[in-house]
């Protein structure tokens, strides 16, 4: 395959005539934290894409296959995405579950041990993972393998699927490798600040939990991962999704034979819910004694995978904070040097996601980092976007999607996006063009929709006795000790 | 300065090109390249893939934190930082809008022994590309308020990655250990003082010591056309003067007699580690490539021998890795494990010793060497994916070893590593007066009851 790409002329400067614009075509100008001097040549044309296609296939147990053919470089990477196997599933008493049952699946099956699956994988240099998220329908086994160990690496990771024995003496192994993760993950401030900004964006929903409970890893037994495998690794909803150096005449045969076999369940596919509403704004202080920095978080709820705003929602993310040469970074980075970096960005699923912007900044400026921050989701529907900005926030989009399918992967996953989320068949190719006509007022509106400072909700993790004064000027705080247990609310009207 | 309007390319280059043809026996495909000096000393090399329209370039310096000196560590990663500041036609900051406007991504990146800066666009935007790296090369806009934005942005960085994370000063602290001699004993952050203590003065001399078209390589890989390459890059580069040759650094590292040993009291941690460094040779001669086995066969995977050893059949562990490094001097290995909570660590580190001493004396398995083999092949393979990766691998060994080709053939170098080779560098360096060993032990802060630090009888 060789990927098909061309270049059309921009939207925002025709050149009818040479392929390269001269120095001079922008406008010299400066934006806070940068300063243009508009004499560097830049090519005006912006590469278009146009996709080669995935190959797709459906067994007869259900199971969706697609390839995307690409002999640059002799490996094959296989996803099997099984759709209600994620943690989004796990039993409403048993967090983790899920979790829990994909990561054991390698430890042992019907005729292999752990140590010798481990073996042969990492002998061939062939991986294999299982893994899912709470908030995540799916659990996706990743297999990759140099091209001539595939066949055998297949057959591996078919076994380790469809017939693992969750052995007693691996579970209880498990059990103590994890809950020291449990332990340590607690001293990361960037988890500390993700557990609790899930919980008050998503409440009781499956997405507002990020991690199991000592007591929920504690109390699992062989039993409830057997029963969770056989209710939920069914094919009836499962994608295989093959990039590489193989052709579907040759995935086709090597699926049937490792995978034909696997019965269909018959059962509706799965559903999901939307989270309650968000409620109002409020603050959040995780103490987190000895930090030198405070991580500042401020989230909200935002749209479903297939919403209308979705595109519109991407070029004000990339215009607020998608990179380095976005608003957050340039204000809080480039021009207030408070912090190393500063981003937002958005989930969307089959559910209502949610939109985040977060930064670390030096205790001593936490107040003023957070205002900053604010005001610029204040400016975002406020102001209308300069014109150049707004120009150049969407080309950014464009040609950096055109870049991205350098990797046969990021292709391949664009496709499954559109096959997972029934989305029109053409939906990829005509996205450069859905991004250039969004237009500046639409970014104003979906701004005030879903950044409007009532329903923003902000987590400071860092150390409490020097900044939970600076906080407390924002509003009400809600002051929680590292373990998450709520402590006393200070400061605002509470 | 540079003139763009005047083309200079039919100056002629000091060596004609060099096409590399690589043997296949390990790896079944190579890279080609051509390789050529321009009269100033700028290195350039450059590689066709016309697969998808897209273009990567990296210059890399010979310059990174063993250049500092006393005083001014974190300076060379500080510098990298002033790059993207602004030069003489290219405003503060520009250079980062207009690459991340059109598409593509860039960053810097320093280490011990290097500097290096990157893009990846779309390959209609080469002028652009070759424009913003020589206008910085040939000219640097340094002000005072410039140096202190991201001096901040760099102390930041430090506390991002360093003071506020668990374990943050561990790495730090193992190579002020093993290392006498200053050049690498320092860290490449620095200290916060000697951040402060960075000039406007020292920056333009920095630069015009270190940053001259004689002192870098600059590799360019992507769909472009090699002849057209080359005539832009005496374009853009062709004007910018040779500098003389920096000083010499020296990296001579005393011979170690003793073991050492320290312990650090970590208040953002939970649980303790213990971190082994060894001295061993620089990369790429022969022991350092058994080097890179044996740290594969302790530590890569759950089939390695310390996973099994320490994860699941003594359970002192719940995490491990190591690393042979990659420095052009004197190198470590280095082994950290997380101890499993309120495990006893002299048991522990005795199980580590344990399984190095196995290495000395039993059999390496036929499959351990397998690993390590399939392993350097399918690393090699997996970078040719990316242009990015070709650009900078390709520009490295070509600054540091002086020969590009090495991309080719360092695959091939891991497999003839011998189970006897394994034995006898375990044997030579994997000794205890070769050692330094630092102890991680968790010191909560505000005098909170904890998990049991396990701190056995240290």
């Amino acid at each position: 395959m060789r990927l098909c790409l061309y270049y059309v002329v921009g939207f925002t400067c025709a050149l009818s005539a040479g392929v390269y614009a001269q120095a001079g075509v922008q406008q010299a100008q400066s934006i806070t934290g940068a300063e243009l001097k508009g004499l560097a040549p830049v090519s005006d044309e912006i590469l278009k894409v146009e996709l080669p296609k995935a190959e797709e296939a459906d067994l007869d147990n259900g199971l969706h296959l697609m390839v995307l053919e690409d002999r640059r470089v002799p490996i094959v990477s296989v996803q099997v995405i099984l759709i209600g196997a994620g943690g989004y599933y796990d039993p409403p008493d048993h967090a983790g579950l899920a979790g829990f049952t994909a990561s054991l699946l390698r430890e042992g099956t019907a005729t292999r041990s752990s140590v010798e699956i481990a073996e042969a994988l990492e002998t061939l240099a062939s991986r294999v993972n299982v893994s899912t998220d709470m908030s995540l329908q799916a659990a996706t086994m990743r297999l990759s393998s140099l091209v001539e160990y595939l066949d055998q690496t297949i057959a591996l990771a078919a076994d380790v699927l469809l017939r693992p024995s969750f052995p007693e003496e691996e579970l209880a192994l498990f059990k103590t490798r994890e809950q020291a993760g449990l332990i340590e993950q607690r001293t990361r401030p960037r988890f500390l600040a993700v557990e609790r900004l899930a919980k008050v964006i998503y409440g009781d929903h499956p997405a507002g939990r990020t991690s199991p409970t000592p007591e929920t890893l504690d109390r699992t037994t062989r039993d409830d991962l057997i029963a969770f495998h056989r209710e939920h690794y069914v094919p009836d909803h499962a994608v295989i999704a093959i990039a590489g150096d193989i052709s579907m005449a040759d995935a086709l045969p090597a699926v049937e034979r490792h995978f034909g076999a696997w019965a269909s369940s018959g059962t509706r596919p799965p559903t999901v819910d939307d989270p309650e509403p968000i409620g109002p704004s409020r603050l959040y202080l995780i103490n987190r004694e000895a930090s030198v920095q405070t991580n500042l978080v401020v989230g909200t709820q935002a749209i479903n995978r297939t919403s209308d705003d979705y595109d519109i929602l991407s070029v004000m993310n990339q215009i607020v904070g998608g990179g380095p040469s976005s608003r957050l970074f340039l204000n809080l980075r480039e021009d207030k040097g408070y912090t190393y970096g500063a981003y937002s960005s958005f989930t969307a699923q089959r559910y209502r996601g949610d939109w985040d912007a977060s930064t670390e900044v030096r205790t001593e400026v936490t107040g003023d980092a957070l205002a900053e921050l604010l005001r610029e989701l204040v400016r975002i529907h406020d102001e209308p976007v300069p014109e150049q900005e707004f120009q150049d926030a969407k080309r950014s989009i464009v040609a950096s999607f055109a870049l991205s399918l350098e990797s046969p992967n990021a292709l391949l996953n664009n496709f499954v996006v559109r096959h997972l989320y029934d989305l029109p068949d053409d939906y990829w190719d005509r996205y450069p063009e859905r991004i250039m006509s969004v237009t500046r007022e639409q970014v104003q509106e979906v701004a005030a929709k879903y950044l409007d400072a009532g329903r923003l909700h902000i987590v400071a993790v860092g150390d409490g006795e020097q900044i939970s004064g600076m906080l407390t000027s924002f509003g009400a705080v809600d002051v929680y000790d590292d373990q998450g247990t709520l402590i006393e609310t200070v400061g605002g009207d509470q | 300065m540079l003139t763009h309007t005047r083309c200079k390319w039919l100056a002629a280059f000091t060596a004609a090109a060099i096409f590399s043809m690589a043997a296949e026996v390990v790896t079944g495909q190579a890279v080609e390249f051509s390789d050529t000096t321009l009269e100033n000393g700028l290195r350039v090399v450059i590689a066709e893939d016309h697969v998808a329209p897209v273009l990567s370039i990296a210059v890399n310096y010979d310059v990174g934190s063993r250049n500092e000196r006393r005083g001014r560590t974190g300076f060379a990663h500080l510098f990298e930082h002033m790059m993207f500041e602004g030069s003489e036609n290219v405003g503060d900051g520009e250079h980062m809008l207009l690459i991340f406007n059109n598409g593509g991504d860039l960053n810097g990146t320093t280490d011990k022994d290097r500097t290096v800066y990157y893009e990846r666009m779309p390959s209609n935007q080469l002028d652009l590309g070759l424009f913003l790296e020589a206008d910085r090369m040939a000219s640097l806009d340094i002000t005072l308020e410039n140096l202190n934005n991201q001096r901040q942005a760099v102390q930041e960085e430090r506390r991002l990655r360093v003071d506020n994370q668990p374990y943050g000063h561990t790495f730090e602290t193992i190579d002020e250990l093993a290392y006498e001699n200053f050049a690498y004993a320092h860290s490449t952050i620095g200290s916060m003082t000697d951040l402060n203590a960075a000039t406007v003065t020292d920056v333009a001399s920095f630069f015009r010591t270190y940053y001259a078209p004689n002192n870098a390589v600059l590799a360019i890989v992507g769909d472009v056309d090699t002849e057209s390459v080359l005539k832009k890059v005496h374009q853009y580069f062709g004007q910018i003067p040779r500098q003389p040759d920096p000083p010499a650094v020296d990296l001579t590292e005393p011979r170690q007699t003793g073991e050492r040993r320290t312990s650090y009291d970590d208040p953002l941690a939970r649980l303790a580690r213990i971190d082994i460094a060894y001295h061993i040779p620089e990369s790429l001669p022969a022991d350092h490539d058994a080097m890179s086995v044996l740290s594969t066969v302790l530590t890569s995977g759950r089939s390695s021998r310390l996973y099994q050893a320490i994860v699941r059949d003594t359970q002192l562990g719940v995490d491990l890795s190591s690393s042979a490094g990659n420095n052009r001097g004197p190198g470590l290995l280095w082994l950290g494990v997380i101890a499993a909570p309120g495990a006893d660590l002299v048991a522990l580190e005795a199980a580590i010793y344990e399984q190095i001493e196995r290495i000395k004396t039993a059999p390496i398995e036929a499959w351990e060497l397998d690993k390590a083999r399939n392993g350097a092949r399918r690393s090699f393979v997996s970078s040719l994916g990316s242009s990015l990766q070709r650009a900078i691998v390709l520009s490295r060994y070509a600054l540091f070893y002086d020969d590009p080709n090495l991309i080719n053939s360092r695959a091939e170098s891991i497999a003839s590593v011998s189970a006897e080779d394994l034995r006898r560098v375990a044997r030579t360096y994997l000794t205890e007066t070769n050692r330094s060993v630092v102890l991680t032990l968790p010191a909560l802060a505000g005098g909170q009851s904890g998990e049991d630090p396990g701190q056995g009888g240290f």
